[in-house]
This record gives structure tokens, C-alpha cells and sequence, in this order.
């Protein structure tokens, strides 16, 4: 007997409804980083000072370098916080807007911190997996570099740079390109190590494929989960890094500022009883650095199965 | 072990002299000269001083000079800021007390640190346990120039308690702040990577047994498991005391303690290089050192490393 006509067509029109649904692994990290309610708090943080620093010159009433002279020399009961003045973070103690100052201190570091990671990202992910996929002597010599790199104190190094060449943003991202993809490159490789022995590469290898294009099409592509959490806790650590040297006055000039130089201007003036002049740097510092390490850890353990 | 060593120091030797030499590099590459100011000299006093600092030599002289110098009477030259001083007179003026504060911050941040960290391991999900993972999150977004002004804020101008800076030969109240602010996010990740080993060399077999042959908790932590969780705060102890040797700087501008950070960030603002450059040979020969004691360390308290 055949089965009627209908009932066919109608069981052929529902056939999607039994089909599986593929869950990618990009799809089951996603649900694993929804489900941790501190990394999405975070991250809702996140987006919360990033926009503080993209629109807040929007709000400001003052540019960030504009002296308002009538308040220098009575921060004390002029330059406090307050709405009516147009002043919602009080003055710094030239008489400058200190929401503007933060707005513009907050949007430096971020950019320090991203482009640090980013520079670690690139340069670091295709060295270590070089390093990794070629082996033997090469990764030898590689390796011992970073070590090599990576036993010298910095800071003092990027110091002296910064002496020499004169102090400017250029030369800080400079610095900081110089040693944030370190880590990174030891990263890379030891999980290139473990990627060039699977089948694909083995198939690439054997149909001829070139060791520059395997690296880039093969290895570089299933590094990404661990490089982007590895680069989301590298941010945080850049931030903290400039606002090192921001702090020692080393880094960003004036009329700019960082997050640091804020810090460092604000700790001056808490004697006198200033206190929101290194209370609002301190703030979004202490925000931006801890949101980014809880990102980082949720992002690890989403996208990190090993450390489950 | 004596070859694993010696290998070590091959790679070690090497290291310190691209230091050396990488800061000389730059010094040599720096625009303008350390004499060149706003109101320019007559050329010939120019020539007179240049002539009197070596400056006038051919740059493979010169760093020739420079490096022997180091290498063989650890002389690192005079100041160009200050006629009446060379390096070394700021160095043995300044390392001491970095080297006080500093001696004193990693004692207390591996200690600290370790003590809570194996707590917090024993005492697995008690508030023991939560108390000391609330910490060490918390004093990961307190570095040393985050800490030092809020521990000013508080123990010197609000309690009153501490003074607010100054060195005074190395007065336990003076010593206080700095050693806090420099060793709290170092105590604080030494802290959270002790709990972490900890908790896995507890779930390991040889721990089941010693337990199950009726060893006493106590003993089994300080003779089975203690060694093994050790391994990676002692690699991480590498990192920790650059970072600490690098706060050093901070501390010394923010508490006025003379250390050498203070001579450094000076050095920085005057262009006074030759001061620069000794004080980062130094902080990279100390790091270098003490990377070589914690890799031989290492490979003593691990068997499974071959040397």
C-alpha cells in the first residue's frame, strides 16, 4: 500500500523540525560566557566605559584643556562636583574640566591597552606558531630570543627610550609593542605544537602545500580562541602599564592624559582634601582593569575547555 | 647539576652583554648630545668637555671603553649632570634602600602569599577560602601606584598613624607603606597560584595514600604536598621580582625613600643618560641573577627536570 500522498508531503515539509542542529564551537562558547554572570556583567561594564570615552565628550560642558582661571586657587569650595557648574567631576588643579580630562584619560588608555594587545596578537600569534610548526633548530633560536627578551627589565629599557627619543604617545606604543607579544609568542607556540600533528596539517603538508600557507590557513585560524583570551587578559595589563608610566610623568604629554596621569595628579591634591580628583581617575582605572580580567577569565573558561 | 648551571650562566653571560650594549646603542643614537642645552656653549668648551667625557672618540671606542669599564671594575662612569659624582656614588647611595624595602617586600608578598594560598587550598570553600580569593582578585586591580596613595590616603592623612614619606635610615615606620604598596598584587597573585597548585597536587594519588596510611593532615601538607605546589609559584617568582624592582620606581618618587628609582625617573627628566644606563644594567644583571637562582632552584626541588 502506498502511503497516501499528503502524508508524505506533509512529513517532507516538517523534516526540518528533525534535523539536529548543529552547534558550533563558537555557538556553545557563546552560551558557556551568557551563562557566567560575572563576565557578562563585565562586559556590559565594558561597553559602559568604552562609551563613557567615545561620547562622554558629548556631555562635557568644557573642553579638556580649557583653563577656567576664576577657579584656580579656590578648588576647595569652586571646583567641587556639582551639576549646576557643569563641572560633574569637579576641576583638576589648573581649573580644567576634570570630566572632560577623564573622558579623554579613559579613551587613551583604552587605546593603549587595545593596540598593545593588538600588536601582541599579531606579531606574537605568527611568531610563536612559526616558532612552533618549523621546530627544531629554528623554534630553538626563536624561543631562546623571547627568553633572552623577556629576562631584561623593561621598563627601564622603554625609559631610557623614552629619555632618547623624547617622550611622546608614539614612542610609548612603541615600547609597549616591544614587549607585549612575548607572552603571546609562547603561547602560540606551544599550542602550534600541538595543532601541527593533526590529521589537516598532515594533509596539507602532503598535497604540497606551502609551510608559510599552512601556518597562516591551517594553525594561525585554530589559534584564535586561546589568542583572543590570552588578548583580552594582555589589555588590562597594558592599561596598568602605561599608567606606569603615566604616572612617573613619563608617558602621555599634556594637554592629553591617561588614566595614570590622572591618578598621579589626583594623589598630589588629596592632602588638601580634594578627594574627587583621584577619586573619578581612580574609578574608571579600577572599573575598566577589573571588567577586562573578568571578560578574560569568562572568555577562558568558554572558549579554554582544558581548564574546565 | 654544576653543567646545568654553567650552561645556564653560557646563556646568561650573552644576555647581559646585549644589554649592555642595546643601552648603549640607544644612548649613542639619542638626538643632541647630553651637553647640547637651550643657550648653546662655544664650540671649543664644547669640544674641551666632550673631550673630557670620551664623547669625541669614534663610537666603537667609545663603547668599547664603556663596556670594559662594566665588565671589569663595574665602573659605569661619571654622571653628565653632576661634576662631584659618578654612577657608582649614586648607586651605593641609592641601591641600599631599594635593595631594604625591596628584600623586605618579597619576603612578605611570598610568605603572605603562600600561607594564604595553602590555607585557602586546606580549607577549600570556607571563608577562609573566599576570604582569600576576594583579596587576590581585589589586589589584582591594586598596582603599586594604585596602592601607594591610598595607603597615604588612609594610615598618614586621615588615621595619621605613618608618615607620609621620607626614609629616615630605614625606620620600620618608614619601611611599612612602601613594603605594602609594592608587595600586595605580587602577594596577591603568589596567593592564587599556591591555592591553584595546591588544590591539585591534594587530588593527586600519592596524597590518597599518604592519607590512607594514616599520616596526620599536617604532616601530609608539609612533607608530601608542600614541595610540589612550590613549582610554579617558584617560576612565577621570576616575573614577581622584576615587577617589584620595577615598582621600586614608584615607590621611590611616591615616598621620597632616595632609593634608586628616584635617581632614575630624576635621570629621565635631565637627560642625565650615563645614570640611566648604570641603573639599567644593574636592575638587568640582578634580574638575570635571580632568574638563574630560581631556574637552578628549580631543577633541584623538581627530579623531573634533566640537567
Amino acid at each position: 500500500m502506498l502511503p497516501n500522498r499528503a502524508a508524505v508531503e506533509g512529513i517532507a515539509e516538517n523534516m526540518h523540525l528533525a534535523e539536529v542542529k548543529g552547534r558550533s564551537l563558537w555557538a556553545d562558547a557563546r552560551t558557556r560566557f551568557l551563562r557566567n554572570r560575572a563576565a557578562v556583567i563585565s562586559l556590559i561594564m565594558l561597553c559602559a566605559v568604552a562609551g563613557f570615552a567615545l561620547f562622554g565628550g558629548l556631555v562635557a560642558q568644557y573642553e579638556g584643556d580649557f583653563v577656567n582661571f576664576s577657579l584656580i586657587g579656590s578648588n576647595a569650595y569652586l571646583g567641587v562636583p556639582s551639576l549646576e557648574t557643569g563641572h560633574y567631576f569637579g576641576t583638576d588643579s589648573n581649573g580644567r574640566d576634570l570630566f572632560a580630562r577623564t573622558v579623554q584619560g579613559t579613551g587613551i588608555s583604552l587605546m593603549v591597552g587595545v593596540v598593545g594587545a593588538l600588536v601582541a596578537v599579531i606579531v606574537g600569534t605568527l611568531y610563536g606558531a612559526t616558532a612552533g610548526y618549523y621546530g627544531g633548530r629554528i623554534d630553538g633560536i626563536m624561543m631562546r630570543i623571547v627568553d633572552v627578551l623577556m629576562s631584561i627589565p623593561f621598563m627601564f629599557v622603554l625609559i631610557l627610550m623614552l629619555v632618547i627619543f623624547g617622550r611622546s604617545i608614539f614612542m610609548l606604543f612603541l615600547g609597549i609593542g616591544l614587549i607585549s607579544w612575548l607572552d603571546m609568542a609562547r603561547i602560540a607556540r606551544g599550542q602550534t605544537l600541538t595543532i601541527k600533528n593533526k590529521e589537516f596539517v598532515e594533509v596539507a603538508v602532503a598535497t604540497g602545500v606551502r609551510p608559510l600557507k599552512i601556518i597562516l590557513r591551517h594553525i594561525v585560524p585554530n589559534l584564535l580562541g586561546i589568542v583572543i583570551v590570552y588578548a583580552t587578559l594582555l589589555v588590562p595589563n597594558m592599561i596598568i602599564f602605561e599608567s606606569f608610566i603615566s604616572f612617573l610623568g613619563l608617558g602621555v604629554q599634556e594637554p592629553a592624559t591617561s588614566l595614570g596621569a590622572l591618578i598621579n595628579e589626583g594623589s598630589r591634591t588629596m592632602q588638601f582634601g580634594y578627594y574627587w580628583q583621584i577619586a573619578f581617575p581612580l574609578f574608571f582605572f579600577v572599573v575598566t582593569i577589573f571588567a577586562f580580567f573578568f571578560v578574560g577569565d569568562g572568555l577562558r573558561d568558554a572558549l579554554d575547555p582544558k581548564d574546565r | 647539576m654544576l653543567s646545568f648551571v654553567f650552561r645556564r650562566l653560557a646563556v646568561a653571560v650573552p644576555t647581559l652583554l646585549i644589554l649592555v650594549i642595546l643601552s648603549f646603542v640607544l644612548m649613542y643614537a639619542a638626538p643632541g648630545g647630553p651637553f647640547n642645552s637651550e643657550r648653546p656653549l662655544p664650540p671649543e668648551v664644547l669640544a674641551n668637555i666632550e673631550a673630557k667625557y670620551g664623547l669625541d672618540q669614534p663610537f666603537w671606542k667609545q663603547i668599547v671603553n664603556y663596556v670594559s669599564g662594566v665588565v671589569t671594575s663595574f665602573d659605569f662612569g661619571p654622571s653628565f649632570q653632576y661634576k662631584d659624582r659618578s654612577v657608582n656614588d649614586v648607586i651605593a647611595q641609592g641601591f641600599p634602600v631599594t635593595l631594604t624595602y625591596g628584600f623586605w617586600s618579597f619576603v612578605v608578598a611570598v610568605t603572605v602569599g603562600v600561607s594564604l594560598g595553602v590555607a585557602a587550598a586546606i580549607k577549600q570553600n570556607s571563608w577562609v577560602d573566599y576570604f582569600a580569593v576576594g583579596v587576590s582578585i581585589g589586589a589584582q586591580v591594586l598596582p603599586n601606584f594604585v596602592m601607594a596613595p591610598l595607603l597615604l590616603l588612609v594610615f598618614t592623612l586621615w588615621l595619621g598613624w605613618l608618615p607620609g614619606g621620607g626614609w629616615n635610615g630605614g625606620q620600620w615606620q618608614f619601611l611599612i607603606m612602601p613594603v605594602i604598596a609594592l608587595s600586595t598584587s605580587y602577594m596577591a597573585s603568589i596567593a592564587r597560584i599556591t591555592r591553584s597548585s595546591m588544590l591539585e597536587v591534594l587530588n593527586t594519588n600519592f596524597i590518597r595514600t599518604a592519607r590512607a596510611k594514616g599520616l596526620p593532615m599536617r604532616r601530609v601538607i608539609w612533607k608530601h604536598a608542600m614541595k610540589p605546589t612550590m613549582l610554579p609559584v617558584l617560576s612565577y617568582l621570576g616575573p614577581a621580582f622584576v615587577g617589584m624592582i620595577t615598582g621600586s620606581v614608584i615607590i621611590d618618587v611616591f615616598f621620597s625613600t632616595g632609593g634608586i628609582g628616584q635617581f632614575f625617573v630624576n635621570s629621565a627628566f635631565n637627560r642625565d643618560y650615563s645614570v640611566i644606563m648604570g641603573i639599567t644594567i644593574l636592575v638587568g644583571t640582578l634580574t638575570i641573577l635571580f632568574n638563574l637562582l630560581v631556574d637552578v632552584l628549580y631543577a633541584w626541588i623538581d627530579p623531573k627536570i634533566r640537567y
